[in-house]
């Protein structure tokens, strides 16, 4: 998006941004020192699971920051602001995919004989680690320990 | 160095900027190019950095218990100083920016040397808190064999060697990129010295200034994720 640049009036086809005052960017620094100071501090309140949910939180806050006006996506073209976002959100698949794998794995109960969620203790698919595999036909006997 | 009066005519023959590479029409496309370039390597490294966020999240998943006790033997001081530190890097790098927008070219290069110097303090502090987990046996995998008396905790559940082994792999390949970060900040500030950029050309001062701002940002997930586990 190029017709920022032609904005103000100059050569046509030469580079002109609005150059933000000085005190924009000391702003955002102390927003972003204030919020480092908050979680600190939250960390130190023993909060349970929402420790990390807010770490997540002020963490994406401060980086929401850096982004707009540090690295001025917000007068940046458009097409770059979907590159990092579009990133985000594959970033956002590689994250549930994969712990939608490794939070539903059975663990095996060797007093059971079976797979068993750890959390609920409930039976879980697969099978199991020491479970012996009887292959049909064959010279018979033949076992794998998968 | 041509100056923006004679800049103006010399664009409709597409010549004479010292600045505009030849297969470019305009500074605008020239400039436009380069950052579509420069937010596809970010948008690459944000996507390999993922994998280290994904490790971290699954053992953190599968070892709470480790991931809290390790996390109390890191220091949350020199961990909230060395983010600090970064933070006040990148409002120079910003600045540094800024300033070259208005070629102001002697605080443009002072402003790049307060970041390099910011740069070389988190590395100095990276340093000592490498060096007293070393000292502990707080090391990677199997490495990883606490040393009584070194250490806060005296017990370390099941999962505290893959906890280092995150801990060093993510802050190692960070620090990596602080090391480099000095190298392509040293290389602008020479050629900032050397008067090659101007109010109308300063891409590659925001360009290096927007890699510093990305190792900002993986530090600003990387330092409570590691140091500020309750």
């Amino acid at each position: 998006m190029s017709d920022k640049h032609d904005d103000h009036g100059h050569a046509e086809g030469l580079v002109h941004v609005h150059v933000h005052p000085l005190s924009t960017y000391v702003g955002i620094f102390a927003a972003l020192v204030t919020l480092t100071l908050i979680t600190v501090g939250l960390s130190r309140i023993h909060l349970g699971d929402y420790n990390f949910f807010i770490a997540v939180v002020v963490a994406t806050i401060k980086a929401g920051l850096v982004a707009t006006y540090f690295m001025h996506l917000k007068d940046d073209n458009r097409f770059n602001v979907l590159l990092f976002v579009g990133s985000l959100i594959f970033m956002g698949v590689f994250f549930i995919y994969t712990m939608n794998d490794t939070q539903h794995r059975g663990q095996w109960d060797e007093s059971y004989g079976t797979k068993v969620y750890a959390p609920t203790g409930e039976e879980a698919p697969g099978r199991g680690q020491y479970q012996e595999i009887k292959l049909e036909g064959g010279h018979g006997g033949a076992a794998e320990h998968h | 160095m041509s100056n923006s009066h004679s800049a103006n005519e010399e664009l409709h023959g597409h010549h004479g900027l010292p600045y505009l590479a030849h297969h470019f029409e305009t500074p605008i496309q020239q400039f436009d190019a380069a950052k579509l370039g420069m937010w596809l390597f970010l948008a690459q490294e944000l996507l390999f950095f993922s994998g280290l966020f994904v490790a971290y999240l699954v053992f953190r998943m599968w070892y709470p218990e480790a991931w809290s006790v390790c996390s109390h033997e890191l220091d949350w001081k020199m961990g909230t100083a060395n983010t600090l530190v970064l933070l006040f890097s990148s409002l120079t790098a910003v600045l540094a920016v800024r300033s070259a927008q208005l070629g102001e070219r002697k605080a443009t290069g002072n402003y790049i040397l307060v970041t390099i110097a910011c740069a070389f303090i988190f590395l100095v502090v990276k340093y000592f808190e490498y060096q007293h987990k070393f000292h502990a046996g707080l090391l990677p995998g199997h490495y990883f064999a606490p040393v009584a008396g070194h250490t806060i905790s005296s017990v370390f559940p099941p999962g505290s060697a893959a906890y280092f082994s995150v801990y060093f792999m993510a802050t190692g390949v960070h620090g990596l990129h602080v090391i480099i970060g000095i190298g392509v900040l040293f290389w602008i500030y020479l050629r900032n010295a050397k008067g090659e950029f101007t109010k109308d050309f300063w891409t590659p001062v925001d360009l290096v200034a927007l890699y510093w701002h990305l190792v900002d940002l993986i530090w600003i997930y990387l330092f409570p994720f590691l140091y500020l586990i309750d």
